[in-house]
């Protein structure tokens, strides 16, 4: 992939995933959990991944990360996302890349959901230092398996769509 | 979907049941607290609070005089005290974690907290 083909693919993910970020900030909260959300941004790392290789799917998530919690001007909010989000990509990024045979986008993305709650919550334990927390635990896990479901197949079927475009072309 | 996926899936459910039983499990063993009585900030007793334990009374020394409260049942309250308004006789049984019997001019201060003797499971009751 040429430099700028390359700049211009991170950009659109980037951007797709910060859309749709603020996309979802707009839906109700689904459960009284805090950290319990749908996690669309994250088709952007999926699809990143799976279409540009790791390291594409890394800058994804750290620009986005970044970029999201300076556009919503918390730094605490920054911090808890890019937490969850490095070590869920992570974590993908070591299935994709070790484990490909063994599970499908499906899987990874599921793998990817519980990480990224999971990561979160013990990130935000570090801020507020109170044990009250991890009473979350069991929610933020659950929860995250129906997002990670939904996601999986939402990043499965746009990869399918993408799988005849040029994208990749040097 | 692989074999892999729902292998997964299955993982996450079982990973989440199983935090569901430490955590009510953890909280079980919290329910054992602990009163801290302070005597101008300076803490002088611990006294256990259990659930089904017998009447007792204990006095400290305050900076005015005396001050006496009663444990039972893993509760705590204060019975005498030589102050004026008696305010923290008013306020009666307290049990929970983070809350507290403030005497303010006999310097007596009794909170509840967790087991550890940390914050217990709230920083602070606004009342």
């Amino acid at each position: 992939m040429t430099g700028t083909r390359r700049v211009t693919n991170l950009a659109l993910l980037v951007s797709i995933g910060l859309v749709l970020s603020i996309i979802e900030s707009t839906f109700p909260p689904l459960l009284p959990v805090p950290g319990a959300k749908l996690g669309l941004a994250n088709i952007a790392t999926v699809i990143a991944l799976y279409m540009f290789g790791p390291w594409m799917a890394l800058e994804v998530t750290v620009l986005r990360s970044v970029i999201g919690g300076l556009l919503r001007g918390s730094v605490v909010g920054l911090f808890l996302s890019f937490s969850g989000g490095l070590v869920s990509t992570l974590v993908m990024i070591f299935l994709y890349v070790l484990f490909d045979g063994t599970f499908s986008v499906v899987g990874v993305s599921v793998a990817g959901a519980v990480t990224h709650n999971v990561v979160q919550l013990l990130a935000a334990y570090l801020l507020v230092r109170h044990l009250a927390l991890f009473y979350y635990m069991p929610y933020l896990i659950l929860i995250a398996v129906p997002t990670g479901l939904f996601i999986g197949f939402a990043a499965r079927r746009v990869n399918q769509s993408l799988e005849g475009l040029p994208l990749q072309a040097r | 979907m692989r074999p892999g996926d729902i292998v997964l899936v299955v993982l996450m459910v079982v990973a989440a049941a199983a935090s569901m039983v430490l955590v009510a499990q953890a909280n079980a063993s919290e329910k054992g607290s602990l009163a801290i009585i302070e005597v101008n900030g300076r803490e002088v007793m611990r006294v256990a609070l259990g659930a089904g334990q017998a009447s007792r009374d204990f006095t400290v020394k305050g900076v005015q005089g005396p001050s006496t409260f009663n444990v039972a049942d893993g509760r705590v309250r204060m019975v005498r005290s030589d102050c004026r308004d008696k305010i923290c006789i008013g306020v009666g049984w307290i049990d929970s974690p983070g809350k507290s019997i403030v005497c303010l001019p006999n310097r007596v201060v009794i909170r509840v907290t967790g087991k550890r003797g940390g914050g217990g499971k709230v920083d602070s009751v606004t009342e």
